[in-house]
């Protein structure tokens, strides 16, 4: 087999191998970590995880303890409202971001710099310290203990429209200006010259506003009070709380919690990276 | 699609209408909470207690607050030791995934699991990991070096943690890398291979010249993040710090003394305002550095 | 497992002796305001129990709508972590649920702000059910009143690994008793094994002050105490074993549940715990389990020590009368009796603890651990005290390790502690 690069010409043999090698030596550090982690929760409970040398390879794989996860915490019911709050997540980002970048790169206006500023900023101030003051707020607005209160303060963030208002900057004007030219007002050329162009960054913002929502922790704890609400890493919370020391039953709720999200990334991988290197057109 | 819109010439659609969302979300959620963070950094409030105004009392106490300083070392420490690796580190990954070789796509998705999965079990991860008695420490033994107190020595505690954070930025900002470099003309790299242009001088006169924006924008973006962290060493020195304290940094003493219902909310609020200050700065530097080079 | 470690770890109370007689003297004047209609819609919101106890607490309820119709009680549980966070915004933002599962130093602050319902006034009818060293644990230096009933105690025995103990030559059948035999066999483990096990994994925190008989507060409990010269004494001993790595070296980052697991994978000789963690030993470290030995607290008071559990009725509700009355039925007798059957826990109830359920043997390990703990709680103490906050416990925990690194004299490290702390106790306000 010949392997060959972009260009077409052929890649040597010795630097192949190097590749490979580099490739897979960073694999090893990149994923092992969560391979230990699965096979950690795939071990019976007969079976001694603390050996040493340690034990690769489960030796007698069962599922036990992923069933004791869904009898102990309602999985199903929680990663559903999980999901809820990531997607939603995904399309209010996408959207508000999307826009408000355009906005900021685009268009002219008093007060641009202005609001560019107070995107800036706000993706300075350290969350950890307002985290109160949000929930006041939402409780003002009466909307505490919902999911919409859960993805409300992220729902667009400050550094996704950052992120956007680089991609658009980065397109050529001459395209657009060619349809102002035609005569194609500001929504029109915000929809089918600019969106189009920036579907790599936008691929981006979807993956972090997915991630993000998936992640968090706290906000969704302090907004949240009623259990039929709660989602998954509340859940994996529990789990931790009352079996710190079963480092299997705590691996296999690491595990639900992350291979949804590697499920996911794997499906869209292709379109995020191709997605990637289109959104960089060349400016 | 230029006959469509010949027809509706020009829709009244306001700029500020696309912008009005996102100043809407960040402002109610973000700003304004933050406002009242500045307004209590000035008072002594508590959780459950009204604060009064007591001037400049909480910034004159941080002047005297070792745990301050200790704070402000370890977070100055994180930029130092974190940023040059994350602005290096994944452009070298960058351009190792960049060449299409059978199978790269799935080393790329990999190398991003990191990024994906979430900080608490990443945490959950590396300290199990790094345990006394852990997989790395085992490794360790049966090659001779020995065990390492990755997780009760002060310094490795910290290193630890940068270790992780670098682990799991990678992936990110390894994704902001490939973008740029999509945008390298290839002409470019070939006409520096015709000079008899070695790789390594094709990375220093070629690369690293055509993404240096996208450098400043991911040293802004990590010594950011670098400045601010809390979850790693959170998670693997505990909440209070590493060994007595001395692994706390600035964000870990914000959540520290500002929450709990004994929580000092005023002198908290006077940290974050440090917290900010210091970001406001940091990220000035970096872009001035920038234009300095520039010119 | 209803009290998990970390919840352990975070309870807190008043110094209370509690005596087994039966009935306190609890003044009978209940008030008007409890005994009111007791109907309509409550809240109640418990810590990280509904993993376990899902059948318990909906059967509970059930019960208690069915024998109080037009009442509706709904039950949230809350994980173990970031529970003060979720009370702390709750109570800053006026969404308090109407009853609420407390420790003493949760209370303490809730109190002090107005927001936690005092029972003396409003329930003290109630008050002769409870033992009555358990009714004052949620009571507050410097204010008058019982801000919330009592609810589960607990306590427990020291487990320590025989086959560690053998290995240094040390008798596996006689665990040490006293401060001093626990500190030279702590030597003897670290010096046979060249520092490779240690016996103990946690520094001393201000329960185990006041175990080793230092005294925490001053009489008025207005400012703390703990660097006298017993706390000094003890300090010194704790840097005598970390230096002979016969305390681990990672104790200064240790938390409950890196010790729990360190005793797991036997790199720790001895570990405090409950009956609850003998199955946990059985299910993960079936080796740890043949040779898990078991003895008693060592104390130089005589007094062991103990958690305790509160129920709390927001001073808030609407529903005055059906809060205190569900407050007051989750915490009876018969429904923490019935409880204490499910889980390894006490119940705080004048009496429950003659049951022979608490006093018979049958010869298994749980059996013998239960009745010992419920023997123990008949003179045990809440060493923590009431006002001790999250940042004091920093504060302690971090001066401590300051003084086993050397960076301070013991005295130096507990002189500072203490300052520190009473700065924070003054600023509670």
């Amino acid at each position: 087999m010949k392997v060959t690069d972009d260009s077409g010409r052929r890649i040597k043999v010795w630097e192949l191998v190097l590749r490979y090698t580099l490739l897979l030596a960073v694999l090893a550090l990149t994923v092992g970590p969560f391979l230990w982690q699965l096979s950690t929760s795939l071990k019976g409970p007969t079976e001694n995880i603390y050996t040493s040398p340690p034990q690769f390879l489960p030796g007698e794989p069962t599922l036990h303890n992923y069933e004791r996860v869904a009898d102990t915490i309602p999985v199903w019911d929680y990663a559903l409202n999980s999901v809820k709050v990531a997607t939603a997540n995904v399309v209010t980002n996408c959207v508000g971001a999307a826009l408000a970048g355009y906005a900021l790169a685009r268009l002219r206006y008093r007060g641009r710099r202005a609001a560019t500023l107070a995107f800036i900023l706000a993706m300075l101030v350290p969350v950890e310290g307002i985290i109160i003051a949000q929930f006041t707020t939402m409780r003002d607005l009466g909307l505490n203990n919902t999911l919409i209160a859960v993805v409300l303060p992220g729902c667009i963030g400050a550094m996704n429209v950052l992120l956007m208002r680089n991609a658009f900057l980065n397109l050529p004007y001459e395209i657009e200006e060619a349809a102002f030219v035609d005569g194609a007002n500001v929504w029109q050329r915000f929809t089918r010259i600019a969106l189009p162009s920036v579907k790599g960054t936008l691929a981006v913002v979807a993956i972090f506003a997915f991630m993000g929502a998936w992640d968090d922790f706290l906000w969704p704890l302090i907004v949240l009070s009623d259990p039929s609400k709660f989602t998954l890493t509340i859940g994996l919370n529990y789990l931790h709380g009352t079996f710190a020391n079963d480092e299997r039953l705590v691996a296999a709720g690491t595990v639900i919690a992350v291979a949804p999200l590697i499920a996911l990334f794997a499906c869209l991988q292709r379109y995020f990276f191709r997605g990637v290197g289109e959104g960089a057109v060349k400016g | 699609m230029a006959t469509a819109s010949r027809v509706r010439r020009q829709l009244p659609v306001s700029p500020w209408l696309f912008a009005a969302p996102g100043l809407l979300v960040i402002g109610a959620f973000v700003l304004y909470p933050f406002v009242s963070t500045l307004i209590n950094a000035f008072t002594d409030r508590r959780t459950l207690i009204e604060g009064e105004f007591v001037g400049l009392a909480n910034f004159r106490e941080l002047l005297h607050d070792d745990m301050f300083w200790i704070g402000l070392r370890n977070s100055t420490l994180y930029v130092l030791g974190v940023v040059p690796a994350l602005v290096v580190l994944p452009l070298l990954l960058a351009l190792l995934v960049q060449k299409n070789i059978p199978g790269i796509a799935f080393f790329r998705s990999a190398f991003y699991t990191p990024v994906v999965a979430s900080i608490v079990v990443v945490g959950l991860i590396w300290v199990w990991l790094l345990d006394e008695r852990g997989l790395v420490n085992a490794v360790l033994e049966t090659i001779g070096v020995g065990r390492v107190g990755f997780l009760s020595d002060q310094w490795l505690l910290l290193l630890s943690a940068m270790a992780v954070t670098v682990w799991k930025g990678l992936g990110y900002y390894m994704i902001i890398y490939l973008a740029a470099l999509a945008n390298v003309p290839r002409e470019l790299h070939e006409a520096a291979a015709v000079d008899g242009a070695g790789a390594v001088r094709r990375f220093l006169t070629v690369t690293v010249p055509a993404v240096r924006s996208t450098m400043v924008l991911v040293g802004a973006l990590s010594s950011v993040a670098a400045f601010k962290v809390f979850s790693e060493v959170y998670l693997m020195a505990g909440p209070s710090g590493g060994p007595a304290g001395e692994d706390t940094t600035l964000v870990m003493l914000v959540q520290r003394t500002g929450t709990g219902l004994t929580g000092r909310v005023g002198y908290a609020s006077a940290i974050s305002v440090v917290v900010f200050v210091i970001t406001v700065a940091l990220m000035l530097l970096v872009l001035r550095a920038d234009r300095r080079s520039e010119t | 497992m209803p009290v998990s470690r970390r919840k352990l770890a975070a309870a807190l109370a008043v110094c209370v002796v509690l005596p087994l007689s039966a009935c306190g003297s609890g003044d009978d004047g209940g008030s008007s305001d409890a005994s009111g209609k007791i109907e309509g819609d409550i809240t109640f919101q418990t810590w990280n129990l509904r993993a376990n106890f899902k059948d318990y607490f909906e059967g509970l309820i059930a019960d208690f709508e069915k024998k109080h119709p037009g009442t509706h009680v709904k039950w949230v549980d809350q994980p173990a972590e970031g529970y003060a966070d979720k009370i702390s915004a709750d109570a800053a933002g006026g969404t308090l649920p109407d009853v609420v599962n407390v420790s003493p130093d949760l209370v303490a602050p809730l109190a002090k702000a107005g927001l936690a319902l005092d029972l003396d006034k409003d329930a003290g009818q109630y008050r002769k059910e409870y033992l009555d060293g358990a009714w004052a644990s949620h009571q507050i230096p410097g204010m008058s009143g019982t801000y919330a009933f009592p609810w589960y105690l607990n306590t427990g025995p020291l487990f320590y690994n025989k086959s560690l103990f053998e290995k240094a030559g040390l008798p596996a059948d006689q665990p040490p008793t006293t401060y001093d035999e626990l500190f030279e066999d702590a030597l003897t483990i670290a010096e046979k094994t060249d520092g490779k096990v240690a016996t103990l994994a946690n520094v001393p925190t201000v329960e185990d002050f006041g175990r080793y008989g230092v005294p925490l507060m001053n009489q008025e409990g207005t400012g703390f105490a703990f660097n006298d010269p017993k706390g000094v004494e003890l300090l010194t001993k704790y840097k005598e074993l970390y230096d002979a790595k016969a305390l681990d070296p990672q104790a200064l980052t240790a938390t409950p549940e890196s010790s729990g697991k360190k005793f797991l994978t036997e790199a720790v000789a001895m570990n405090p715990g409950s009956a609850l963690d003998l199955g946990n030993f059985k299910k993960q470290a079936p080796n740890l389990y043949k040779n898990i030995g078991i003895t008693d607290q060592i104390t130089s008071t005589g007094h062991v020590n103990m958690y305790v559990m509160g129920v709390m009725v927001n001073s808030q509700t609407k529903r005055k009368p059906a809060a205190i009355a569900f407050a007051h039925y989750v915490t009876d007798a018969q429904r923490q009796m019935s409880f204490a059957k499910k889980v390894a826990i006490f119940p705080s109830t004048a009496g429950s603890l003659d049951d022979p359920y608490f006093t018979e043997e049958d010869g298994t390990d749980e059996t013998r651990v239960r009745v010992a703990a419920a023997k123990s709680l008949k003179n045990a103490v809440n060493y923590t005290p009431v006002l001790f906050s999250e940042q004091m416990k920093t504060e302690l925990r971090n001066e401590v390790a300051k003084a086993l690194q050397g960076k301070e004299s013991p005295k130096e490290a507990l002189d500072n502690a203490v300052k520190a702390c009473d700065r924070l106790l003054q600023q509670q306000g």
